[in-house]
């Protein structure tokens, strides 16, 4: 009879779509913290909401500033 | 020509006013080859993410020039032979 309640997601916007960035920054570490776990890992796309493409840019923008030591590869801590 | 943006991790043990002349030491490349520098960011000091040959700091620089793509081969790879040098990233931010 409980029928399982369904959630209905909400439809999340990609941010930069709607700021209307076009190009992601790979020096600006404090927005591309939001885009990390406190692992230093890559936050999946279903999480965050991104588009497609610039999902794909905020991915090689973080690689690049993992490159330059800006963000972490790995953090153990916590 | 082509604008580029560079990318310098510095030793950190180095004097910080010693920085600036020191790229724009390195920088005469680009001027020699007709190419031209537009702007020097000199950020300071600050805390790597992870160690970088056992260091912990380094001092980041970040420059924006305009050149042919052999000078700045050149440059990268005389940055790179110099000790003073962590690390170089060169980017081109129009190419996407």
């Amino acid at each position: 009879m409980a029928k399982p309640m369904m959630r209905k997601p909400k439809k999340k916007v990609c941010l930069f779509c709607q700021e209307k960035i076009s190009y992601v920054d790979y020096k600006d570490t404090a927005l591309l913290r939001k885009f990390i776990s406190d692992r230093g890992k890559i936050r999946a796309r279903r999480v965050t909401g991104n588009c497609t493409q610039h999902q794909r840019d905020v991915a090689t923008a973080i690689k690049n500033a993992r490159e330059m030591a800006l963000l972490p590869y790995t953090s153990t801590a916590r | 020509m082509r604008r580029y943006e560079l990318m310098i991790i510095l030793d950190p043990n180095l004097e910080e006013r010693t920085v600036a002349p020191s790229l724009d030491q390195f920088l005469g490349v680009v001027r020699n080859a007709g190419g031209a520098v537009e702007k020097v960011d000199v950020w300071g000091k600050r805390r790597l993410s992870y160690e970088i040959a056992k260091k912990s700091e380094g001092i980041y620089a970040v420059v924006d020039l305009s050149a042919e793509p052999s000078t700045v081969k050149e440059l990268d790879r005389q940055l790179n032979l110099s000790e003073a040098i962590l690390r170089t990233k060169v980017l081109r931010p129009e190419a996407h």
